[in-house]
């Protein structure tokens, strides 16, 4: 499969000579290596999936866990190979409270340059392929997240991704990544900067249709498989001994998931009413501005028809009609509100009621199991 | 837990010392490391060149006055042949100040290299730290990756004994074992004192270790992700009830008097499975349970409302 379409695109990306060892011999799809290094064949391999090295796994969590808030975002360094996006490397990049956009931007590249420049001089992947965001509950769904990423997706090969770390999941035991990009529909309307109603419309978007998501893998290479072969094996064998370990440093089972403590579900709650409010407010700004706009236009539209009239009876009465004026120039009718940002608040509250609705059902189970517990 | 077997030698350590405590505030007693740290220390070893025999590099974290926590680590250039040893500083300031401009809480506490012999040139790699990390001492972190034939993974870590300091003692004959070694004091001789080493994590960490391990032990060394909550549920309570199994046939065969009874084993049963659970049975259950479901339906409806939303938004054109 992966061999007819590298045969593929390298039949569409090159004309006669190169693709006469794949004509001469049809049986024969495999691509000879020299060839493979002229050709960048991989840029035309779709995407299909994602792995993440086990590294940056647990780069990605300390970042999260340490940082202020959800503000822990980062670089991803790999490389593609096959249609599937090897993560192999990540660095946080510092978090600027936004005094100075112009100067923290600046000052960001060259952290990132200074760095990619250091890292290569290790060995190890330079080449950057997106980057992560830590969000609490899921609900990652914000501007700068959907700025960034669009920079990213017009810049890097395959677009780049975006891999969500989500916090307070893997506080209650599952850590979670995923991997998303943005559609192309969604791409289209954001490089035309255009939110309006029938853009909307035209790209039939909604919350739902702005991201789409990468299948996702973890990685261990053999290295740190054998090394975590060895932390487990050694604390289970001091598990059957008896000795009471303390909670904080043995790599054995984890409960967490089982702890029934609902406090998560309330700060869950007062979020989710939060982005409600929010979108109310979004949703007032937006209705006042389209009355304003009707009533702008409204008037416009009563102008030139009283104009017409009178240029009528003008034209009756026999004499010249008066010049028909620039309406836009008398009435400023204004531009059309961006829905962006609702779309993302909507996008926002669909998150909260997801994991929300995720912990009810889990909550559900334990309560049950802990019941059973009690009853036996 | 202490990473690596050879706990029996670091526990001498610390207790001795235990009893000079009086006089040595500024050596550590105990180091713990971070797993990032770990893994990039794996990473890097992964991505040596051919030539490179080990590599090395800087430890970043915090430390107090007995306690060394080692938060991160990044990868530094050197070159070692059989007449020198090459450090790349301009490398290491470089990566300090980027990843100190990150998280200015975490400052240089010592140095890793990989493979657990120590030589002469460990002690000058060992004293370009210190002086990184004056006035306190620097540690070092041997890991022993296991990827040669006939060695197991561990890690290692040592402080040396500061000679300057003894000196301001006057209780350091109590340590005349960690005086520079030679005729005259030189940077390249020095002892490296072992001390122990534990692996800590957060608590809110450990469900990204669990799936690592499981990461690990699958058969291709990889999961997909999400994983659904349930799923993970599904397996702690699998292990909670295999867990219970096995009490019970410890109990069982100690009731039956096949084996002997232990009695601490016994106060921890006690403890464990005589927990209250009161305030499930006074209708406790039937409240919480109303109240979940109430969630679970506020948490449906409001998705539904906001997809009605984000569809009527479509649809709102004249």
């Amino acid at each position: 499969m992966a061999a007819t379409s590298m045969a593929a695109a390298l039949a569409a990306s090159l004309p006669a000579a190169p693709v006469a060892p794949t004509t001469t011999v049809p049986t024969y799809e495999a691509i000879p290596a020299s060839m493979a290094k002229v050709i960048d064949i991989e840029a035309d391999i779709p995407l299909t999936c994602v792995q993440l090295d086990g590294l940056v796994v647990s780069k990605i969590i300390k970042h999260a866990r340490e940082a202020p808030s959800t503000t822990a975002h980062g670089l991803l360094l790999g490389l593609d190979l096959d249609g599937i996006l090897e993560v192999s490397n990540s660095f946080p990049l510092p978090h600027h409270g936004g005094d100075d956009d112009d100067k923290s931007a600046k000052s960001i590249a060259r952290h990132q340059a200074s760095m990619l420049r250091s890292l290569k001089e290790v060995q190890a992947d330079d080449s950057v392929v997106g980057f992560y965001q830590a969000t609490t509950l899921g609900a990652f769904f914000n501007q700068t997240l959907v700025d960034t990423q669009a920079i990213h997706q017009d810049k890097l090969r395959h677009g780049g991704i975006v891999i969500v770390h989500d916090l307070s999941q893997t506080a209650r035991g599952n850590a979670s990544f995923r991997a998303y990009r943005l559609t192309a529909a969604f791409m289209d309307a954001y490089r035309k900067s255009n939110f309006s109603t029938s853009s909307l419309i035209n790209h039939r978007l909604t919350f739902s249709s702005i991201l789409e998501e990468v299948p996702l893998k973890i990685r261990t290479n053999p290295l740190l498989s054998s090394f975590l072969g060895k932390l487990s094996a050694s604390s289970v064998s001091k598990e059957s001994e008896g000795t009471p370990e303390s909670g904080e440093s043995a790599l054995g089972r984890s409960f967490s998931v089982l702890d029934l403590g609902s406090g998560g579900v309330t700060k869950n709650l007062e979020q989710m009413v939060e982005a409600v409010d929010n979108y109310r407010t979004e949703e007032g700004n937006l209705s006042y501005l389209a009355r304003q706009i009707a009533r702008e236009r409204a008037k416009a539209d009563n102008y030139i028809a009283k104009r017409k009239e009178e240029n009528q009876a003008r034209v009756a009465q026999g004499l010249a009609p008066l010049p028909e004026e620039d309406v836009s120039r008398l009435f400023k009718i204004p531009a059309e509100p961006s829905r962006l940002e609702s779309l993302l608040l909507l996008g926002q509250i669909d998150a909260y009621g997801t994991s929300l609705g995720g912990a009810a059902s889990t909550g559900l189970v334990k309560m049950y199991a802990a019941k059973a517990g009690s009853e036996a | 837990m202490s990473l690596g077997p050879s706990s029996s030698a670091i526990h001498i350590q610390s207790s001795s010392s235990g009893d000079g405590s009086h006089n040595s505030s500024r050596a550590p007693t105990k180091i713990t490391i971070h797993p990032v740290a770990l893994f990039s220390i794996l990473d890097h070893y992964l991505r040596r060149t051919d030539s490179q025999d080990r590599v090395i590099g800087t430890l970043l974290g915090t430390r107090t006055d007995t306690e060394i926590e080692v938060k991160s680590s990044f990868a530094v250039l050197h070159s070692e042949t059989s007449e020198q040893v090459a450090v790349d500083m301009e490398y290491h300031r470089t990566m300090y100040e980027l990843h100190h401009k990150v998280n200015p809480k975490e400052v240089i506490v010592g140095w890793y290299s990989t493979g657990s012999n120590l030589n002469t040139y460990s002690a000058l790699i060992q004293n370009f730290y210190s002086q990184e990390t004056a006035p306190h001492q620097a540690i070092h972190v041997a890991v022993n990756t296991g990827a040669e034939e006939g060695q197991e993974a561990d890690v290692k870590a040592y402080a040396r004994r500061v000679p300057s300091k003894l000196s301001h003692h006057p209780c350091s004959d109590n340590f005349s074992h960690s005086a520079p070694v030679g005729v005259f004091p030189k940077p390249e001789n020095c002892i490296f004192v072992p001390v122990p080493v534990e692996l800590r994590f957060h608590d809110a960490e450990r469900s990204g270790l669990d799936l690592l391990a499981t990461t690990a032990t699958s058969s291709t060394s990889t999961t997909g992700q999400p994983i659904a909550d349930l799923e993970i549920l599904e397996r702690s309570i699998h292990s909670v009830s295999d867990m219970l199994d096995r009490v019970l046939t410890y109990v069982r065969a100690v009731l039956t008097g096949e084996q002997k009874g232990d009695q601490a084993i016994g106060r921890y049963l006690m403890d464990t499975l005589g927990a209250s659970t009161d305030d499930l049975e006074k209708g406790g259950f039937n409240a919480s349970l109303q109240d979940t479901l109430m969630i679970s339906y506020l948490a449906n409806l409001v998705r539904s409302q906001a997809e009605v939303s984000a569809r009527l938004a479509l649809t709102a054109a004249s």
